[in-house]
């Protein structure tokens, strides 16, 4: 085949820009939300950890960052707590248009070097049934188990 | 008829139909339906007839649901608090779990939310009186998934539509927002044409 300028982008094109595609597209759709910006550290950092009010034998959730300032990914295996009788790891997702569904994230992935967004509307620590009414200004602990770095206990407080 | 009053009138009607004119679109028009329902209190609500006469900004949500229902109502409750000069507006949060949010639960959870006071009221109703108010409303809502805890309860949890609806003083709609997706302070505008 005779090589124009026009074939030559177009090859070019082809051979560069597509696979490009498809990796970013294969990309959004698998990794946890996560933030490239870092600030110094390192192991696992939590901040901004707070939850819903609740009343008794209701339903709360917690939302929390998490930063992994290690060079390897972790994972969140589970989290517990004596303030629920089930704590699972949730997402949040619109099903369709205008229609809300959640899903059980058995373990969460950290990756390296980033920050996993727990927010409303999206990835969440469902608190099933709490044992005592949550109100607001009231604080209560949970334990994560990550893989890599073993148990984090945070303190997480109750606001509107 | 003296001319300049004769003018005055005209121009006055003029301005009238222009002002009406501008208000925003009625999407829909609940005025020729009635659901009895029931406040957090016990005592007995008619969705619209007693809600006529004041806007009212209202949400649905289900207490068993921990994350996006708690923002519809806290999103409620920050319309209010917001609002400049709240007036006479109402605020409601409607279940579309009447079977597990009696009036009781309600008051709990809207004490858990600082909002079992007025303006707020909390509904709920028979399941046939909901599911039909739900359907005018376009609100959806299934069965997702469930939990059995260790006692052997069967916790189950919905899909479901994220509607925040503001209704004008006529019981009609005036806008659809996405419950827990809407900006405050685009409820709080539209709130001011009304």
């Amino acid at each position: 085949m005779k090589r124009t300028p026009f074939t030559f982008f177009a090859s070019l094109f082809a051979a560069l820009l597509l696979p490009a595609l498809f990796l970013i597209s294969g990309c959004e759709a698998e990794q946890p939300r996560t933030d490239a910006e870092m600030i110094d550290g390192d192991g696992i950092h939590i901040e901004g950890t707070w939850a819903r009010p609740a009343s008794e034998g209701r339903m709360s959730a917690a939302y929390f960052l998490i930063t992994n300032f290690e060079e390897e990914p972790d994972t969140l295996l589970s989290v517990e707590s004596d303030v629920a009788r089930l704590v699972e790891i949730h997402e949040s997702f619109e099903r369709e248009e205008g229609m809300m569904g959640m899903r059980e994230i058995p373990q969460l992935q950290i990756p390296a070097q980033s920050t996993v967004r727990l927010e409303q509307g999206g990835l969440h620590i469902m608190l099933i049934q709490v044992t005592r009414t949550l109100a607001d200004g009231d604080t209560f602990e949970l334990t994560l188990n990550f893989a890599g770095h073993g148990e984090k206990t945070i303190e997480i407080p109750v606001r509107l | 008829m003296n001319r300049s009053i004769f003018l005055t009138i005209l121009t006055l009607s003029f301005l009238l139909t222009a002002l009406t004119g501008c208000g925003p679109e009625r999407l829909d028009d609940y005025s020729d339906v009635r659901f009895e329902l029931t406040d957090q209190n016990g005592e007995s609500v008619i969705f619209p007839d007693d809600f006529r006469g004041a806007p009212l900004v209202v949400g649905f949500i289900y207490t068993h649901c921990p994350d996006i229902c708690s923002f519809i109502t806290a999103n409620v409750g920050k319309v209010y608090e917001e609002l400049d000069n709240p007036g006479d507006t109402r605020f409601a949060l409607v279940t579309f779990d009447p079977e597990r949010d009696t009036p009781e639960v309600l008051k709990k959870y809207a004490d858990a939310f600082d909002m079992d006071r007025e303006p707020f009221s909390f509904l709920t109703g028979d399941p046939e009186t909901i599911q039909a108010f739900m359907e005018r409303v376009s609100l959806r809502s299934q069965e997702s998934f469930s939990r059995d805890l260790d006692d052997g309860e069967r916790v189950y949890f919905l899909n479901h539509s994220d509607k925040i609806l503001l209704i004008d003083q006529n019981s009609r709609l005036v806008f659809d927002y996405g419950g827990s997706m809407t900006p405050i302070n685009i409820i709080l505008e539209d709130l001011k044409k009304l």
